[in-house]
């Protein structure tokens, strides 16, 4: 046919005064690299041509060279790390791969790659190849510090930083890299690391309320009032300080706790022990006749009466289970001599 | 007897339209409607003589998006809990009228977006219509053009085809 006659002997002609740019491809991925087309004129056109009038660009077109894509010219160890070094979309000439991509035609085929507007619109990772990896890595490690020797286990990193403090950065496509979600901070510590005694510890478990978690010990602060991450995170520091502080103090109106007041169920000066003190008094024989107060620290400091009131307690604090049950009752047996 | 003529008649009458309605009469064609469907004519080329070359994207209908075909648009907006959909749609839809009256003729197929983070990479397939150094000259142009209204840094990446690439003939 007239067109592959006149293609193949363009190329003889022009094959040599071929350029070839760079190792990357440029961004406009013609056949080749400077002014030469494959061949979309026939060769009876321009036949025709000839004798008209040249008007405009018409009487300047030449005759176009058909190149044969990069993918011909690739050897098989090549670098392909210079062939896509970043991520772009594929580009049929620079991949030497006879990949197929759609729907086939009826007792047809997938279409091919030229021209194939779907293999385009999917994300490829042909920069991602295992070796591009590798390089990427190899650049990064100067920036890198190692990880302290000494941090060897979660366990000491808990007691050295016992402080943890959670951000996120959020990474959209938009022009835009804001994103009022980054702006919150989560602080997280462990009220065991902290120095406070029984009285600061109770009142800091009450001053914070919900955010502390009993099974784990830890209190949870969260601040997204600021609008920036910086000043989110001086508010929590700053609301961990007053906390810390202000549950070392005491204050006048602490005096006045009842029993309705306590966290968890205290034994002495209770309902409890009083009736305990009263049972075990009438039980003894009469004609002893004793001092009140001695009679008490005796009582109280027998095994049976501890006993009892381990198990009351634990009843009370943990609720009622079979182990408690059964605790209670082996008590209430053994100091009653039943 | 006058009034009870005048009510058979209008019986007869009833009777009669009720026949017409409920049974075909000889020559007694009723109207039927309905309620409104119309056809789907959505990005559908209809399939006609078999001489009209259609490519893949104009051949497959929008139904078959996510079976057969894929998103033209890509960007992040549209997950859950990300914001700006409405924006970067407005921003894919301005981007190619744009193109398509700067590279007016020389389109082979529609424009792919992609958004790299901050990055807009705009892929054409583009027929070689004019001289390369136009080619040149109007892309760069468009780029330039589209960064700074866009304030985001914009980059094309066109692949030359000698004809659109034909998948059927409807």
């Amino acid at each position: 046919m007239a067109i592959y006659q006149d293609s193949i002997r363009v190329q003889d002609c022009f094959g040599t005064l071929h350029k070839r740019a760079g190792p990357s491809p440029p961004a406009v991925s013609f056949p080749v690299g400077r002014a030469a087309y494959s061949l979309g004129l026939t060769a009876s056109n321009g036949v025709e041509r000839q004798g008209l009038p040249e008007r405009g660009n018409q009487g300047q077109r030449r005759q176009r060279r058909a190149v044969e894509p990069r993918t011909e010219r690739m050897t098989v160890d090549q670098d392909w790390t210079a062939v896509y070094p970043t991520a772009a979309s594929f580009k049929p000439n620079s991949v030497p791969l006879p990949v197929r991509m759609g729907y086939p035609v009826k007792r047809g085929v997938p279409p091919a790659k030229k021209g194939n507007l779907e293999l385009i619109k999917i994300p490829n990772f042909l920069h991602l190849t295992p070796e591009a990896i590798k390089k990427h890595c190899e650049a990064l490690k100067p920036f890198c510090t190692e990880w302290p020797a000494a941090l060897d286990s979660d366990a000491k990193c808990e007691e050295h930083f016992p402080i943890q403090v959670e951000s996120k950065a959020y990474v959209s496509a938009g022009p835009s890299l804001r994103n009022p979600n980054a702006r919150i901070i989560t602080l997280t510590v462990k009220l065991s690391s902290l120095n406070l005694d029984e009285h600061a510890r109770k009142k800091l478990i009450r001053l914070s309320g919900e955010r502390y978690n009993k099974d784990t010990d830890t209190l949870t602060i969260t601040t997204d009032s600021c609008p920036m991450k910086q000043q989110n995170y001086d508010y929590a520091m700053y609301l961990l300080t007053v906390l810390y502080h202000e549950s070392w103090k005491t204050e006048a109106w602490e005096k006045e706790k009842t029993r309705a007041d306590m966290e968890e169920y205290v034994w002495e000066d209770s309902p409890s022990q009083k009736n305990i003190l009263e049972t075990l008094l009438r039980m003894r024989p009469l004609g002893e006749k004793e001092e009140e107060g001695e009679v008490r620290e005796e009582l109280l400091g027998r095994v049976e009466v501890q006993e009892y009131k381990d198990s009351v307690t634990k009843l009370k604090n943990e609720g009622e289970t079979e182990t408690n049950m059964q605790q209670y009752k082996e008590a209430v047996k053994k100091l009653l001599n039943i | 007897m006058a009034a009870s003529l005048r009510h058979s008649t209008l019986f007869t009458t009833v009777c009669r339209q009720l026949n017409s309605t409920l049974w075909l009469n000889v020559g007694g064609r009723s109207i039927h409607s309905s309620a409104v469907c119309c056809k789907n004519r959505a990005a559908r080329i209809r399939v006609g003589k078999g001489d009209r070359p259609v490519t893949y994207e104009q051949a497959l209908h929008p139904h078959q998006i996510a079976h057969r075909k894929g998103w033209l648009s890509q960007h992040t907006s549209n997950l859950q809990g990300e914001d700006g959909a409405a924006d970067r749609t407005v921003e894919d839809l301005f981007i190619r009228r744009l193109i398509y009256g700067t590279f007016h003729g020389c389109l082979a197929d529609e424009l792919v977006i992609k958004r790299r983070g901050n990055l807009l990479v705009i892929c054409a397939l583009m027929l070689q219509k004019l001289p390369p150094h136009k080619y040149y000259f109007l892309v760069g142009y468009t780029e330039e053009l589209l960064s700074h209204f866009y304030k985001c840094p914009v980059k094309m990446e066109i692949q030359m085809l000698e004809e659109k690439s034909v998948y059927k003939y409807l």
